[in-house]
């Protein structure tokens, strides 16, 4: 089998989600862990790495934000198109080591993608995971990710949402004006038999893993998700390198003690 | 296993012989040059010159299309090789080698490495000594991972069968090959003088301050990395022909001393600094590699210090922390 050859894949649904994400659902079936990332591209314009925002194994949904050259071609492509993935790659999170534990999400703008994977995933196992507890922020009302999902989730688990910045006041889901950090460290969070998984900007993660710590969670309580640019996926190009592990193979989920002496890297 | 003698002065036919068959690649120098090109004749072989350029080339080629592209259909290319033999190869080359099949032949099956490496010889040729101040091959345990190794013995080489595949090979071309009792002796496997890195464990190192050395005279040209036996990043992009409809998926060697290397799509860079990128290539050559594979990825052939513009010897760094 040939690694660096994608499928052809049909987009079986299209839908623009906020301003500067679009999500596509693609007739790509695989077995995955939540957390898990393909390669998705177009020939004659590159491939990227994204997480799989979805737990199905009749689908996968991707979630792009339209910010480079390969993201902003597939953010034009339409219901029925066709798009090409290889895949799936890494190691997502342990779910089933982390069986019987009370999950916390902390997510912020495109990284609350792959924890919806969790979600779906937890959703499905609902009796394997006690409480589940959610911090999604946006960076304002347009961009709040996952609208159809809010009031089954409200339903089902314990959802804090928030926005950054909502100076006309729209509606957004009664989500709180502020740092998604901030609801994290205002909310009264059981440390016992806990685990936390954060997705989104560097400094979303570094803010709030400092607040968990400083509520008690041990570093192999925490779980973050990395980014960084990949051009095989495989564990080869050595582009996701980071002190000789590899975000493609090891990654793009670490439990936090695992590489939290590598400094800013 | 085995070992033979070989006269020298039947080198020649032996090459005329297999050239028949096999495409035999060995060092030649050319305007001072060494670098390893098609031979049909001995004479133009120079055994114990180091090769300029790795030999990584021949297997993890500089630039592979992996496939083409026309109107959404990809088309892998077929790829026709003729059986190679490489002679000539040093052993810091042919332990590189091994690293790389490690990489691209070990959790990944790569088959543009195995289309060029599978049905390939690589008979090497024991330096007796460092071949010049850079190398360091003997501080880094390298093993035998060639399929037969020739020992220079005045007239004769001792042919040292160290694969099976050697020794058929040997033994199918008993007409230039003559079985000894004889060993390549202890003496004869140390490469003298070639042992000039005086640390085995660096890990505790990074943090220290003495790289600014280093750092502050690399041009972060990366030709340590592109002269590098053992180094394996590469680039992927896509060359689009004329019509904007087909074109091309192209493999090219990259560098991990380039900026752009970890630049991300919103434009940040995770290895901004000169010197997180400059400990980055020597840490996963000394360190990373070993804590995940039980070797050193660098292998000691000293191009990467020889060649560099202007001349950082980073194993004269290490020495002195």
């Amino acid at each position: 089998m040939n690694e660096y050859v994608p499928k052809k894949v049909k987009i079986t649904d299209f839908r623009r989600e906020t301003p500067d994400i679009v999500n596509i659902r693609a007739d790509f079936r695989c077995r995955h862990n939540p957390g898990d990332f393909v390669m998705i591209g177009l020939p004659g314009i590159g491939e990227a790495p994204i997480s799989i925002s979805s737990y199905s194994d009749k689908y996968i949904d991707l979630h792009i934000r339209e910010i480079g050259n390969v993201t902003n071609a597939l953010g034009k492509l339409k219901k029925n198109g066709f798009v090409f993935i290889r895949g799936p790659y890494g190691k997502g999170y342990p779910m089933e080591e982390l069986e019987g534990r009370n999950i916390i999400l902390v997510g912020g703008g495109c990284g609350v993608a792959p924890l919806r994977s969790v979600l779906e995933y937890t959703e499905k196992n609902r009796k394997k995971f006690s409480n589940v507890d959610l911090f999604f922020g946006y960076k304002s009302p347009e961009n709040i990710l996952f609208r159809k999902d809010v009031s089954k989730w409200k339903s089902k688990f314990k959802l804090y949402m928030s926005v950054d910045r909502n100076p006309e006041h729209k509606a957004c889901f009664n989500a709180k004006t502020g740092f998604v950090t901030d609801l994290v460290k205002k909310s009264k969070l059981i440390k016992e038999n806990s685990v936390a998984m954060i997705c989104g900007p560097p400094v979303m993660i570094k803010i709030a893993v400092d607040i968990l710590k400083s509520k008690g969670f041990r570093e192999d309580q925490i779980y973050i998700s990395t980014e960084r640019l990949m051009d095989c996926g495989l564990g080869l190009c050595g582009h996701c390198m980071i002190h000789g592990k590899y975000t493609c193979l090891d990654g793009p989920v670490f439990r936090y003690d695992e590489i939290s002496g590598f400094g800013s890297e | 296993m085995s070992c033979f003698t070989l006269r020298k002065q039947d080198l020649d036919r032996l090459v005329k012989t297999l050239g028949r068959e096999w495409d035999i690649h060995a060092p030649v120098k050319k305007q001072g040059v060494t670098n390893f090109e098609k031979v049909k004749d001995a004479g133009d072989i120079v055994l114990h010159e180091h090769s300029y350029l790795p030999l990584k080339r021949m297997f993890f080629r500089p630039r592979e299309t992996l496939f083409r592209f026309d109107r959404g259909k990809l088309s892998v290319p077929e790829n026709k090789e003729r059986k190679k033999i490489i002679l000539g190869a040093k052993r810091c080359d042919l332990n590189s080698i091994m690293r790389q099949d490690i990489m691209f032949l070990g959790e990944t099956n790569d088959v543009y490495y195995k289309n060029q490496r599978e049905n390939t010889l690589l008979i090497g040729y024991q330096c007796k000594s460092a071949f010049d101040k850079y190398c360091f091959c003997g501080s880094l345990d390298l093993e035998d991972c060639q399929d037969l190794m020739l020992y220079d013995r005045g007239p004769v080489f001792l042919v040292e069968a160290t694969s099976d595949k050697g020794e058929s090979f040997a033994k199918k071309y008993m007409k230039f090959f003559t079985e000894t009792d004889s060993e390549p002796t202890n003496e004869e496997k140390i490469i003298k003088n070639a042992d000039r890195l005086r640390k085995k464990d660096i890990s505790h190192l990074y943090d220290s301050g003495k790289w600014k050395e280093g750092v502050d005279q690399c041009l972060s040209c990366a030709a340590c990395v592109l002269l590098c036996p053992s180094c394996y990043c590469f680039d992927i992009e896509d060359e689009n022909d004329m019509n904007l409809k087909s074109g091309r998926r192209v493999r090219n060697h990259s560098s991990c001393q380039l900026k752009s290397f970890t630049k991300v799509a919103d434009g940040h860079i995770f290895r901004e600094s000169r010197e997180d990128r400059f400990k980055h290539r020597i840490f996963h050559q000394l360190q990373w590699f070993r804590e995940r594979h039980g070797m050193n990825l660098c292998t000691g052939c000293g191009r990467c210090i020889r060649f560099c513009p202007t001349r950082i010897d980073f194993v004269e760094m290490i020495n002195r922390m």
